[in-house]
């Protein structure tokens, strides 16, 4: 079961355009996600890592078609969902969930939580009232929470309440996929734990698959079985979880692990990147990453590195290699 | 819990059926009497009546259970509300003079009946002069006029009861507030919802029309209308209404616009809800208390309006408003004062009702304000 890949993403591009001026020309395009492709397999999570503004959170959207790609393929199933139209999109929709960051403004503050799970249940066709009540109930005790809780409003919550509730909206349909997109980074360590075992009981009890985005690279170690490390709009890693922490290959892989604290090794080497990630407006020529590489080659500014395999699943886009 | 909710449910079923055959029943009842009124007699209602009455039915069915489904909600706000004393005391004009114009006549004398034996009574307490050319002795004889209990405000130059007056000018008054702004506020609400959330090409020509309706003189429309068709209070409150919702409009839109951004859109969108369900049941519900404020706002501006158009004349004079009486009421103001001062003491009161208690309430809905 674990084989069977439920969802491929195939040079997946979204540019924004940018116009200005009186005719509203296009002066230029972000490109936001700029060729991805990966795959997802049944009940696996695949973390996705990177700095903010790397395309994380668009890439997550546009699987969910909450923004259209403009270029590439999305495979569900066999189904490709890049060409599917509004009605048959709707019926498929409710395989792919998401969670999102803010658990503040995930939930309709004029809803009860019965009402905001309540409607997941009606779209997909639970028209009777008392059975909706019902299964609400179920949820909630599923994610933690209490009966009386589905008569409260968000308001009256904690963030990491609201985040249970957030996950049990998603949940309530059944989906074979959550896009979970920084679900934990708004939330206190102590309540990030929590919300992360949540979510690893549910993996294991229904068999959901989670792509999960995270710029803090623990969250991903404790959550993941695959990561990919995004920079710019580009994968430059993807590996085996063990393989990605214990033989990091991309430099900025390497950079990005070194900045993980720790509590045993005081005075550890950190690799510090000069500078900042440049505009996704106007990326480097080349590898995208060689502004701020501290393993630099004359190739880097000239050619664009392809993401090759180097054995056993080990994705890195990288001209040392 | 569970057991509770198994429990409660078929009660609530039953009562909701019981709900629904009642609410034919009294909709079967009032077509009735619409045709027995349009074919067989005349007048049983006139059509005023029944609006009230269908605005009545629609209330009880929808809009009580929709105040008990979001009792707490509401106890919320108005926890918060009820923080600024003014606000509540504005609530309290208002209400007061809502149960004013509703019983009040029940009570006060014909508004319209003319006595010239006491015309010009002033307001116990205070007396009138009055130079009197005597007949019989060819001589100015001065006239003192005291005013009685029986006329607690007055009569004016046809002797009409004040007090009976400006009750049934409150009802005017309210109706022509309630009405144009329902109107204005219902357009504004679609226009701005359907704008933003469909955006590009449709948001530029339903705010391009906004625009232009907003430019448009709508004293001047009025007054134009008022000389074509004659003054018909009924009218003045439709134009009044169809031009005000430009404001509304815009003030939705934006509120909308950060609104299908957030996050529990997207959720949605993701579960897989329809355009319809996301305008009805997640934007319109976050935009209510805006449209809340705006309407308590807007209120007074509509009742000043009708009031100026009544002061300048062409206000309908089968109605006595209150604009109306205070027309009358300035030609003597050095003598019989208190025929003007007595609606606009009313106005005043009921301007600066509403515009404190719409300050409240636009703090209380304010997330980023603590009250």
């Amino acid at each position: 079961m674990l084989n069977h890949k439920l969802l491929e993403v195939e040079n997946l591009k979204k540019y924004y355009l940018i116009t200005g001026g009186l005719l509203a020309r296009q002066v230029g395009e972000v490109k936001a996600v700029d060729g991805v492709s990966f795959y997802i397999k049944e009940g696996e999570t695949l973390g996705l890592a990177g700095e903010s503004g790397c395309g994380k959170s668009t890439l997550g959207r546009i699987i969910l078609r909450l923004e259209e790609p403009t270029e590439g393929e999305i495979i569900y199933q066999g189904i490709n969902i890049t060409r599917l139209g509004k009605k048959e999109l709707r019926r498929l929709r409710k395989q792919i969930q998401i969670i999102f960051q803010d658990p503040q403004s995930s939930l309709d503050p004029r809803m009860t939580v019965n009402q905001s799970i309540g409607e997941a249940l009606l779209i997909h066709g639970m028209k009777d009232e008392k059975e909706r009540a019902k299964r609400v109930v179920e949820i909630l005790e599923r994610v933690g929470l209490e009966a009386q809780h589905a008569w409260c409003y968000p308001h009256e919550f904690s963030s990491g309440q609201r985040q249970r509730i957030g996950i049990g909206r998603a949940l309530a349909v059944n989906p074979k996929l959550i896009i979970a997109d920084e679900p934990v980074s708004a939330l206190d360590v102590s309540i990030q734990a929590q919300i992360l075992n949540l979510m690893l009981d549910l993996q294991t009890e229904f068999g959901l698959a989670y792509l999960f985005i995270a710029h803090d690279l623990s969250v991903i170690r404790q959550i993941s079985h695959r990561v990919a490390i995004m920079y710019l709009g580009k994968i430059v890693e993807l590996a085996e979880k063990g393989e990605i922490f214990q033989n990091p290959l991309h430099p900025y892989t390497e950079a990005l692990l070194s900045a993980i604290p720790n509590i045993r090794q005081r005075k550890k080497a950190r690799i510090l990147l000069p500078g900042s990630v440049p505009s996704p407006l106007n990326p480097p020529a080349g590898c995208r990453f060689h502004t701020r590489c501290h393993r630099v080659l004359p190739i880097c500014d000239k050619e664009e590195p392809p993401l090759k395999d180097v054995g056993e699943g080990h994705l890195v886009a990288c001209h040392l290699y | 819990m569970t057991n509770r909710l198994k429990n409660i449910k078929p009660i609530a079923q039953k009562v909701g059926d019981v709900k629904n055959s009642i609410f034919i029943t009294v909709i079967a009842l009032l077509g009735i009497t619409l045709l027995l009124d349009i074919f067989v007699v005349e007048k049983i209602f006139n059509p005023l009546t029944y609006l009230y009455i269908v605005l009545g039915i629609l209330f009880v069915r929808y809009g009580i259970p929709l105040l008990y489904t979001s009792r707490r909600l509401i106890q919320y706000y108005w926890q918060r509300a009820s923080r600024n004393k003014l606000a509540v005391g504005g609530l309290a004009f208002i209400l007061f003079l809502i149960l004013l114009a509703l019983i009040g006549p029940l009570f006060t004398a014909d508004p319209t009946a003319v006595n010239f034996e006491e015309k010009n009574l002033p307001p116990p307490g205070f007396t009138l002069e009055e130079s009197v050319y005597d007949l019989k002795t060819g001589q100015f004889i001065t006239n003192r006029i005291t005013g009685t209990t029986q006329h607690p405000l007055g009569t004016d130059d046809k002797g009409r009861d004040l007090l009976a007056m400006i009750i049934s000018g409150a009802r005017v008054s309210l109706q022509v507030g309630l009405f144009a702004t329902g109107i204005a506020i219902a357009l504004g609400t679609l226009i701005g919802v359907t704008a933003a959330y469909l955006g590009g090409k449709m948001d530029n020509v339903l705010m391009r029309f906004t625009d232009i309706m907003m430019t448009f003189p709508f004293f001047l429309l009025l007054v134009f209308i008022v000389f074509i068709f004659g003054p018909n209070l009924a009218l003045i409150v439709i134009v009044i209404g169809l031009t005000g919702w430009t404001g509304t409009a815009r003030l939705i839109r934006s509120e909308t616009l950060s609104l299908r951004t957030r996050e529990f859109i997207m959720a949605s969108k993701a579960l897989g809800a329809s355009d319809g369900r996301i305008i009805l049941s997640h934007l319109i519900p976050n935009v209510i208390s805006l449209i809340i404020v705006i309407a308590t706002l807007s209120i007074p501006g509509v009742i000043l309006a009708e009031a100026a158009l009544s002061f300048i004349g062409l206000g309908d004079p089968t109605v006595a408003s209150w604009g109306m009486i205070l027309k009358a009421g300035q030609q003597n103001l050095d003598t019989t004062w208190w025929v003007a001062v007595a609606p606009g003491i009313m106005l005043f009161l009921t301007v600066l009702a509403f515009n404190f208690l719409g300050d409240g309430l636009r703090d209380a809905f304010d997330p980023r304000s603590n009250v």
